[in-house]
């Protein structure tokens, strides 16, 4: 879909820093309104004019992004690295055997929903951080192996068999040619993965996490909308910060490596 | 001259050394007086000795010793012995509660350990490599399985009664029967509602090159807000046009409900499907569009016969995505009172009743997985290029 | 017939082909080539008005082609591209009774006609007319590909690089399939290529275009002997042209009858190109073959010098 032509961005650092327009403009809309929903409670009584309390309560918004953040972040780096290494280690010849299981499995596994796979966690867990961690670390891990995969097979084999020719190592040439081939469709996976996520940690909210999902159970419990819209704002925002952040990486990659 | 030996089977191997580990040193079972009360694990040698534990380790090594010279015949041979452990599995829960339970308690209830857990899902994983291995059809999978399904659904009225899961589903039998058809009528009716949808965009996006950059734009952005954000943003708006507009209110629509919870749901829907409907159309190859116009087709001709059947497999895929998708999300939905099976998930978690969860969870996982396996048959048999009657002897 | 008046296509700015003239007479296989990009695809398809043509005339049969319903226009019109361009979702059979359904002829018709055609491009029916497209060589799939384009019967064929995708072994065997099918059928065909030594070997006239214009155009051995400018010279080979004409005359076309002198002993048979001759001369180290029917008997002889002579006189 994207048609943007490739390589147009200049060098120059004002141009690096107009290409990540998008994503700070919502970080930054992100982190205002964290800091400054107190600011906006006269417009949160309009909608909620009968309730005495209409800014939650019981923990700081900023907080609560740090804490959602916290727990996205650990589990998507546990989920890259594992990930990653596993579906490296099923494509050398030491583990292919190992292979068809782990592609099928890691393909199969995405038909499960994540708040299937987030409530089956609890009873297996128990409730608390660790547990949901654990419980985005598992669904977080199929597209990141799925597309580490997919970027691994899809590499020409004449590359590959050009790169044995001139004497290159399997380490050199698993970090100098395979990864950086690769890589695009990787954080295609890691993008995926860490979406999901940021979804699926606020439903944590549920089984006691405090995150950002917190106001929103909470608004729907009490029946207080303003609870509700200020949750699903900031969520909202997080997750279109990230995700125009990695559309960025993503871009960013194919027009310096590759294009 | 002698045969090379085959090398062993590292992946059956090593699943099903797991698997006796498991057995061993996992509990099979918890037993609690009541709902309330956390139950007392049980492991194997608790139950039946140690002798009997180590008796129990002989199936599974078994399959490790059929799977270290590996021919087809031993790979069947492991399917079978992997088919009935499956199968067995309910009957050893059975015999656990028929030893361990008090009949003069009726509260007691008796939860799957994560022995009995583990054992499942690795049996499931040899499965998947056997399947592989023996090159086996999709559908004789469906087929294995179907006694399996048939054991724990026996065991479930005859021996494991007091199964914890079974113990939820009596007590609301009624309740559960109306969250499936509740769950299915939402995934249903955004399904249909964003294949039509869906459809119609998707073939306007081929006409004007702007609404295909701008539909795209808004479909991206709707499918990264997390549902939860979703389903919250729309409570407020919908709250006040049911408060203020009288057909919408008497039509049901309300700020908590089905209407925020399919309103979702349709966005959500609609990437999946117009994405896989546009890249569909447009992907089918321009030599061959060429060639039905240079035979003398007319527009309509081309459209029908050529491109519309050639993209067919990959809306398909498209219908496949988006109900695994929305059969997930309307769990979410049951947060926002539209209920459905995620109704007894989060029951459940509020009430620490660990079982009721599952009795949500599980239904919605085998829904996803049915939908994936039937509607990935169907795409797979509308393909000309994949179905099993034109078979796989293309030459170069 | 086919006849195009001082036609002209542009696309945006860019002429593509300009007022270009050709006459291509009943019957006949006139193959147009040049580099990528001079314009002889879009003259091709210009024909069946998948591409319409910007000012002149095309005629087909004495009328303007514009005058035509498109869609019947070509369904007389066979049309063969180098991709096949075969529905992937239908069967043989099914594809190449495509433009026979498209006309709505009966069913026991169309059957019959399929099985026709597959008879004569040498596809078995029994193994061949329920396979799918994908199923099929790139040798197969052309021939399918022939045979729908002559489903219908039509008088004119147009083929846009039908070959070009093949391996060079199936490219020519194909090749002399198409020879003898028009020996039989005599159908009008307009063949697009930018392999010289295919349109040399298939054409009645070839038509060398530059740049969306035609440069010269005649019979093979016309062009070879006299190119117009060094553009055409190149193009049929430079310096390789002497040998590339040796390769479309048969040696029977220049042999001499049995002299009195001994026969010599390497030979050659009546069928031969006069480029395969001359090969053999140079392994035997000979000057002269003796010519040799299916029979091994000798039916003439060549002479390198005699060769040489009559070339200098034609």
């Amino acid at each position: 879909m994207r048609r943007e032509p490739i390589g147009a961005g200049g060098a120059g650092g004002a141009s690096r820093l107009a290409a990540w327009r998008a994503p700070l403009a919502w970080l930054a809309c992100l982190l205002l309104l964290a800091a400054g929903m107190a600011w906006l409670e006269p417009l949160f009584r309009w909608f909620q004019p009968d309730t005495r309390q209409v800014i939650y309560p019981h923990a700081d918004f900023l907080t609560l992004l740090g804490r959602h953040l916290l727990v996205v972040g650990v589990a998507a780096l546990l989920a890259v690295v594992i990930g990653v290494g596993a579906a490296v280690l099923v494509t050398r010849p030491a583990g292919r055997d190992f292979l068809p299981l782990v592609a099928q499995a890691a393909s199969m596994g995405q038909t499960f929903p994540p708040v299937a796979v987030l409530a089956l966690a609890v009873p297996v867990l128990g409730f608390g951080t660790w547990p949901i961690i654990v419980a985005l670390l598992l669904y977080g891990l199929l597209p990141i192996v799925r597309n580490t995969l997919a970027g691994l097979q899809g590499i020409d084999p004449s590359v590959l068999e050009a790169a044995r020719g001139m004497g290159m190592g399997g380490v050199q040439q698993l970090l100098q040619v395979e990864l950086p081939l690769a890589v695009p469709v990787i954080l295609a996976g890691i993008r995926t993965s860490v979406t999901i996520n940021i979804a699926t940690a606020a439903l944590g909210a549920t089984v006691g996490a405090s995150n950002l999902g917190a106001p929103i159970i909470s608004g729907i419990v009490n029946g207080n909308t303003a609870y509700v819209l200020q949750g699903a704002l900031l969520i909202g925002l997080l997750a279109l910060a990230v995700d125009s952040a990695f559309e960025r990486l993503q871009r960013r990659w194919i027009s310096s490596g590759i294009g | 001259m002698r045969r090379e030996a085959p090398p062993p089977n590292r992946v059956v191997t090593a699943l099903m050394l797991a698997a006796a580990m498991a057995w061993l040193a996992l509990p099979s079972v918890s037993v609690a007086p009541n709902r309330i009360v956390p139950g007392t694990p049980f492991h194997a040698h608790e139950i039946v000795g140690w002798a009997g534990a180590l008796v129990g380790c002989l199936p599974w090594l078994a399959m490790v010793a059929l799977a270290w010279r590996p021919t087809p015949t031993r790979y069947r041979i492991v399917l079978g012995f992997a088919v009935l452990l499956l199968a067995a599995l309910p009957a050893w829960l059975a015999g656990v509660a028929a030893l361990r339970m008090d009949p003069s308690m009726p509260q007691a209830r008796l939860g799957i350990g994560a022995a009995v857990w583990l054992l499942l899902f690795l049996l499931g994983l040899v499965l998947i490599e056997l399947r592989g291995r023996l090159a086996l059809p999709r559908i004789a999978v469906w087929l294995l399985l179907a006694p399996v399904v048939l054991a724990w659904w026996l065991a479930s009225s005859h021996g494991l009664e007091a199964l914890a899961l079974v113990q939820e589903y009596r007590g609301r039998s009624d309740q559960f029967a109306a969250a499936v058809i509740q769950h299915l009528r939402l995934v249903g009716g955004a399904v249909g509602a964003s294949l039509v949808l869906g459809a119609g965009l998707a073939l306007s996006m081929r006409r004007h090159a702007g609404l295909e950059r701008l539909g795209f734009a808004v479909l991206n952005f709707l499918q990264t807000i997390p549902s939860l954000a979703l389903f919250g943003l729309l409570l407020a708006p919908l709250a006040w046009l049911a408060a203020n507009v009288g057909w919408l209110n008497a039509l049901g629509v309300r700020g908590v409900g089905w209407a925020p919870a399919f309103l979702a749901l349709l966005g959500y829907s609609l990437l999946p499907m117009v994405r896989n409907t546009f890249v569909a159309l447009e992907g089918v190859s321009p030599q061959v569009l060429e060639s039905a116009r240079g035979m003398g087709m007319s527009r309509a001709q081309v459209f029908l016969q050529v491109r519309l059947p050639l993209a067919l497999p990959v809306v398909i895929e498209g219908v496949r995505i988006t109900t695994v998708q929305a059969i997930g999300l309307t769990a979410v939905a049951a947060l926002i009172g539209a209920g459905g099976l995620g109704t007894f998930i989060f029951q459940g978690l509020g009430q620490a009743a660990m079982d009721l969860v599952l009795l949500g969870a599980l239904p919605i996982l085998a829904m996803a997985l049915v939908a994936d396996g039937l509607l990935g048959a169907l795409a797979r048999r509308l393909d000309p290029r994949q179905s099993p009657s034109a078979g796989q002897e293309a030459t170069s | 017939m086919i006849e195009l008046i001082e036609v002209t296509k542009r696309f945006g700015s860019e002429t593509a082909v300009d007022r270009l003239s050709l006459r291509v007479e009943k019957g006949e296989l006139c193959a147009l080539v040049g580099t990528s990009g001079c314009g002889k695809s879009t003259t091709l398809r210009m024909i069946n008005r998948l591409i319409e043509h910007s000012e002149g005339e095309i005629h087909l049969e004495g009328r303007q082609v514009r005058e035509f319903d498109e869609q019947t226009l070509r369904r007389r019109i066979g049309y063969v591209i180098q991709s096949t361009g075969l529905f992937p979702h239908w069967t043989v059979a099914r594809n190449i009774g495509l433009v026979p359904r498209l006309l709505k002829w009966p069913a026991p018709r169309i059957r019959e006609r399929v099985e026709e055609l597959m008879a004569l491009l040498g596809l078995p029916l029994e193994s061949f007319a329920d396979k799918y497209p994908h199923q099929l060589s790139g040798g197969q799939a052309q021939r399918v590909g022939v045979a729908r384009a002559l489903a219908a019967d039509p008088d004119i064929l147009l083929m846009d690089e039908p070959f070009g995708a093949l391996d060079p072994i199936t490219r020519e065997s194909l090749q002399a399939e198409l020879r003898d099918l028009q020996s039989r059928l005599h159908k009008t065909i307009v063949f697009v290529t930018h392999d010289m030594d295919e349109a040399l070997a298939l054409a009645d006239r070839l038509v060398v275009m530059r740049a969306g214009r035609i440069v010269q155009q005649g019979t093979p051995l016309a062009l070879l002997r006299e190119p117009a400018d060094d553009f055409v010279a190149s193009l049929l080979g430079g310096d390789d042209r002497g040998l590339k004409e040796a390769a479309i005359i048969r040696v029977a076309e220049r042999m001499q009858p049995l002299s009195p002198r001994l026969l010599p002993r390497a030979r050659v048979h009546r069928d031969a190109t006069l480029r395969q001759a001359l090969a053999v001369m140079f392994r035997e180290h000979a000057d002269r073959l003796a010519v040799v029917d299916d029979e091994d008997m000798a039916v003439g002889e060549l002479s390198l010098r005699r060769l040489v002579e009559s070339r200098r006189e034609a």
